[in-house]
């Protein structure tokens, strides 16, 4: 029972942490709002317009908005939680993690803590973002919320704790932009966010479907336009398995580091 | 009795020896410093320590338990401050101290008694709800300190706590260390490289260059080594310079004399004021034109330069120090 209440309680007081800074951190606020938005007024209305020819709508006669707005969300919330975890090769240097190491308490519970905190985070950036969506195009679904709650948070768990994975391993400043560039441009261009995976050339596909963002972006494509394609049970069910795998691994690592 | 107890340290990065074979033991109330120039091994003897890093070979004990071996046993009873400000700017003094309390299992009335302590202790209960990141540099190192403390470890471990601090603010910092040490009777372990810090706040020192200790004792032993008062003597011709030094280690009552730099003569002697007169005899003799000369009661920086020929402060604030101070300044 004592295990039981300690594990809770250093879970807590880390996602206590990654929220309190981030709610406190105005401008990081303003940053993680803006980026979106600037994407689905510029990007999206500019290729909303080029996409619509003599009101010959592409993508199944849907909107070009309405299809990328949840792309967008996703995207946000994936920027957020990679770079969340990514951002413990920060502190290895210059703060926490050195903190932590030196705590007689278990490291897996503790990063567990923290990515659970970096995943809320990333949740409310998201909905933030799909409340000034809803502004632009109001006739997306707004019933599925919770699934798409449950879309994002999976969502941004995973990558959470593929970023502290990726970070733990990672030994300089450079590595740090490999990764942005090697990892992340990747994993946005090719989960559907921007185009459909229908149609992407097949090679792209497999890549796509290799990609857990995928899933995230189709689900929450289903739940806030009605047109997905994957099934969403499936897309969930991805997603879940992805959290798992990359939570374990995350703690695991994490669980190994040492300063060298 | 001794609290750090340490045999055949050895550490080795690649090829590179950071410590070389070092044994020595700590006792139990004591402010233990690590005075040494950037590089010597001071902060991974210290990473080992707080067993953050694994030894190559030798054995090192903490609080009675080795530190490879048990590490958490070594974890619960040692508080440690790191070199880099670790503090989370967006919360407040009170959150920090809280968070860390939390992550050492602290029950919350404790918890919350020894953080209203604590904050008396450090006098930050004015700001004690406002973020740290409008805290100065001394108040952050303060707090860091106090949240080392808040789970009353047997042990505070110390990396160069007055790095990149004003000289008001460094003493204000020993001033909380020594009231550490007198109220609470905790043993303080710190490394540093300002020889004024070892010699202001320790009760003994370890002199560390190239991974080996070069000597150990209490600050006034180490100086005694080297003499009653240090003579320096600047020549102005650097050719002269080896006669002087061969006339010079003729008087007898002169010891230890070396030259460093170029024109530059070292030398220790009983009496300072009574040996000047008779150096400028010599000099006059020998027709060397003395350009300087200064002497004082050896300090640990003279130490260093009698066992290792060169000068702490050549060392002093390398490339990765100022990156760390604009570091810890910005943030």
């Amino acid at each position: 029972m004592v295990k039981t209440k300690e594990i809770l309680v250093s879970t807590y007081v880390m996602w206590y942490r990654q929220v309190k800074r981030f709610i406190r951190a105005r401008s990081r606020l303003v940053g993680s709002i803006a980026q979106p938005l600037f994407w689905m007024l510029f990007f999206g209305l500019g290729f909303t317009s080029a996409l619509t020819f003599q009101g010959y709508r592409a993508f199944n006669s849907m909107n070009y908005m309405s299809f990328l707005i949840p792309g967008i969300i996703l995207m946000a919330v994936f920027f957020t939680s990679f770079m969340a975890g990514i951002s413990i090769i920060w502190d290895k240097e210059f703060g926490f993690l050195k903190e932590v190491l030196v705590a007689p308490t278990s490291r897996s519970i503790l990063i567990f803590g923290r990515a659970l905190g970096d995943s809320t985070v990333a949740v409310l950036q998201g909905f933030i973002v799909l409340a000034v969506a809803y502004l632009l195009t109001p006739n997306l679904l707004l019933k599925g919320v919770p699934i798409l709650v449950l879309t994002v948070f999976l969502t941004a768990l995973t990558f959470t704790c593929l970023g502290i994975t990726l970070a733990s391993k990672i030994k300089s400043m450079e590595g740090f932009q490999l990764l942005t560039t090697f990892i992340a441009m990747p994993t946005l261009f090719l989960s559907g966010a921007f185009f459909p995976v229908e149609t992407m050339p097949s090679w792209m596909k497999i890549m796509a479907f290799l990609n857990p963002l995928t899933y995230g972006v189709d689900a929450a494509r289903k739940v806030l336009t009605g047109v997905g394609f994957f099934p969403l049970a499936l897309s969930l069910t991805v997603l879940l398995g992805a959290t798992l795998v990359f939570t374990f691994l995350a703690a695991w690592v994490f669980e190994k580091t040492t300063i060298e | 009795m001794s609290v750090i107890e340490i045999r055949n340290l050895t550490k080795k990065f690649g090829d590179v020896l950071a410590i070389d074979n070092v044994s020595f033991e700590v006792e139990k109330g004591e402010i233990f410093g690590f005075l040494g120039p950037n590089g010597a091994g001071k902060t991974t003897t210290l990473n080992i320590l707080v067993t953050v890093m694994k030894p190559t070979s030798g054995m090192a004990k903490v609080a009675g338990y080795d530190v490879v071996k048990y590490p958490l046993k070594v974890r619960e009873r040692i508080g440690v401050v790191f070199q880099d400000i670790t503090l989370d700017r967006e919360l407040t003094g009170r959150e920090n101290l809280w968070v860390h309390g939390k992550v050492y299992k602290m029950q919350t009335n404790e918890l919350k008694k020894r953080i209203d302590e604590l904050l008396k202790f450090i006098e930050l209960e004015k700001w004690v709800d406002i973020q740290v990141k409008r805290y100065s540099g001394g108040m952050m190192r303060r707090l860091e300190i106090a949240r080392a403390l808040i789970h009353n470890p047997e042990i505070l471990f110390l990396d160069e706590p007055t790095l990149g601090l004003d000289p008001q603010t460094r003493v204000h910092v020993w001033d909380y260390i020594k009231k550490l040490k007198e109220e609470h009777e905790i043993t303080v372990f710190l490394t540093t490289h300002y020889m004024d810090e070892a010699e202001k706040l320790c009760d003994r020192v370890a002199i560390i260059d190239h991974g080996k200790i070069i000597s150990i004792g209490k600050p006034e032993e180490l100086t005694r080594q080297i003499g009653k008062e240090v003579v320096y003597v600047k020549v102005e011709d650097s050719f002269r310079v080896k006669e002087m030094l061969k006339s010079l280690g003729e008087m007898g009552f002169v010891e230890d004399v070396h030259q460093i730099g170029g024109t530059t003569i070292r030398f220790s002697v009983e009496d300072a004021s009574k040996t000047i007169p008779k150096i400028f005899e010599v000099s006059q003799k020998l027709k060397v034109k003395i350009e300087e000369v200064r002497y004082h009661k050896p300090t640990l920086e003279d130490v260093f330069l009698h066992f290792t020929g060169r000068s702490l402060r050549e060392h002093e604030a390398g490339f990765m120090d100022h990156v760390r101070i604009y570091h810890m300044r910005r943030r």
